[in-house]
């Protein structure tokens, strides 16, 4: 190596440390190393995750229900750029992905790229852009007559979304977006299910009590944050709402363990949630409201 | 020369270190490195998580499991974490607990013709108030299934569970630690990774003979 080239190289390595040893006092290089370091080791603490399924399992299960599918329950795509505020645009978002995952999962592969659409543009002033790959669309376009495709690219545009908000820590947004999302699955739901004839769906729909339950958990985490405040003040009442729910034991404890005869793991036991008509009617009333007050155009 | 190059890599790597600290190169990872099961029935469920872990550490995760739903969860981990995190399971519920409270009240002491004594007696009032506290009954322990990465079971009644991820300590024992502070960290860098937890779901498959057959 030529003397050049060393001082070029040395010039590089020194670069950076300068860098470092101008922002601090007195302190030599061996105390900004520890630090640094320090501030790596500190970030890492035990932590509590509370998750909120996403729209396809609903959606997939009250399909296989046997639940018909209503146009009619959609927030319309052509409200889309009346959403101008911020905290709006991202429940939203939340609303449309949650609307596009309905779509896909009842094979409206139209209303599915009216949907995605509106989905990308609203992403786009909240700034998830980069969270759509270009090619997304196109696939959703190119797998118009595969069902399964179409929800496994719509899950993805969809996790992408959370993996964004994630890697960005904007825990605050992604709140926003998973609550709406949960919402307008539990609005489609309470207005497409029939009490006393949709069993099925109306008992998922009573077990929204536990998914409310991390919901509003995962909020308090953002509470700092005004718009999530507001948005964990109409969770709160429409908990207040779910706690009218009984739990009734089922006769024997929870369990995880193997049944006899049977490779598989069952959990079972424990309580079970119930509902009645009135309780019903209440839960529909109350989630009406508030998604009817956050998809209104002003 | 190689001495330059050492330098200027432990230079990087202290000016790369922070940004990992986010957790940020971690989301995915579950994606990545965890084993998908074999069954094409299974679709990959939105409440799988990934996340920077030290040794030593122990995190939960919280998770709506739904009745006549069959899930996989698996759980993949950087190698330099070692091989026997532990995945324990519970259940949590709220559940109504009745609490007698004791309120201790300073009162003026009366005589017998109902005039004021002049002196104070302390008087204590009991109230059952009604609280609502989170129990939580652990249903499985990995460390009692040799350490198992994978766990699949059905679910006959929805349940909001919590999944807690150990990862033991340089001792091995799996017990969280406070983090220590102080100088030269630089070695616990190589004590941290990423750990995933995939989570599948699928409809419980009927089995048995359906239908109206003759």
């Amino acid at each position: 190596m030529n003397k050049k080239s060393k001082l070029a190289l040395a010039a590089l390595v020194a670069l950076p440390l300068i860098f470092l040893t101008s922002c601090g006092n007195d302190e030599d290089a061996d105390d900004i190393n520890s630090d640094l370091v320090e501030e790596v080791i500190s970030n890492v603490k035990n932590e509590s995750y509370y998750q909120i399924p996403s729209p396809d399992e609903m959606f997939g299960f009250i399909k296989e229900s046997g639940l018909k599918y209503n146009k009619s329950m959609l927030n319309p795509v052509q409200n889309v750029s009346s959403y101008s505020e911020p905290k709006q645009q991202s429940l939203n978002f939340g609303i449309y992905s949650a609307d596009l995952a309905y779509t896909a999962a009842f094979e409206e592969y139209q209303e599915s790229i009216k949907y995605f659409g509106s989905i990308q543009k609203l992403g786009d002033q909240i700034g998830l852009s980069s969270a759509f790959d270009k090619s997304l669309i196109e696939r959703v376009q190119t797998n118009l007559n595969n069902s399964d495709s179409l929800i496994a690219i719509t899950n993805k545009s969809y996790f992408s979304v959370v993996d964004y908000l994630e890697q960005n820590e904007q825990g605050d947004k992604l709140g926003l977006v998973a609550s709406a999302g949960w919402l307008e699955t539990v609005y489609i739901v309470c207005n497409t299910a029939k009490y006393g004839k949709d069993n099925a769906a109306i008992d998922r729909l009573a077990d929204q009590k536990l998914t409310l339950d991390n919901l509003l958990a995962y909020l308090e985490k953002y509470q700092d944050k005004p718009d999530v405040k507001e948005a964990l003040g109409w969770f709160q009442d429409l908990a207040t709402v779910f706690a009218s729910l009984e739990q009734k034991s089922t006769g024997s404890g929870i369990t995880l363990k193997k049944k006899e005869g049977s490779k598989k793991m069952v959990l079972g036991g424990g309580d079970n949630i119930t509902i009645t008509e009135a309780q019903f009617n209440a839960i529909k009333n109350k989630v009406s409201e508030i998604r009817n007050n956050i998809v209104k155009v002003q | 020369m190689k001495s330059y190059i050492k330098i200027f890599l432990v230079v990087m790597s202290i000016l790369i270190l922070p940004n990992l600290s986010n957790a940020q190169y971690c989301n995915n990872f579950h994606a990545s490195f965890c084993n998908p099961s074999e069954n094409e029935l299974y679709k990959i469920n939105g409440q799988s998580k990934s996340a920077l872990f030290s040794k030593g550490q122990t995190s939960e995760l919280s998770v709506i499991v739904y009745k006549g739903q069959d899930y996989r969860i698996s759980l993949c981990m950087d190698e330099n974490l070692g091989s026997q995190a532990s995945l324990k399971v519970y259940e949590t519920k709220k559940v109504k607990v009745e609490k007698v409270v004791e309120n201790k009240t300073m009162e003026d002491v009366i005589d017998a013709d109902g005039n004021p004594t002049g002196e104070q007696k302390e008087v204590i009032t009991k109230e059952t108030k009604v609280t609502e506290e989170i129990k939580k009954e652990l249903l499985y322990d990995g460390s009692a299934d040799n350490f198992a990465t994978e766990l699949e079971f059905s679910v006959e009644t929805t349940r909001r569970l919590i999944l807690e991820i150990s990862i033991p300590d340089a001792g091995g024992a799996g017990k969280s630690k406070g983090i220590a502070t102080g100088k030269g960290k630089m070695v616990k860098s190589s004590e941290m990774g990423c750990v995933g937890i995939l989570i599948e779901h699928m409809t419980t498959p009927k089995t048995g003979f359906y239908g109206t057959g003759f």
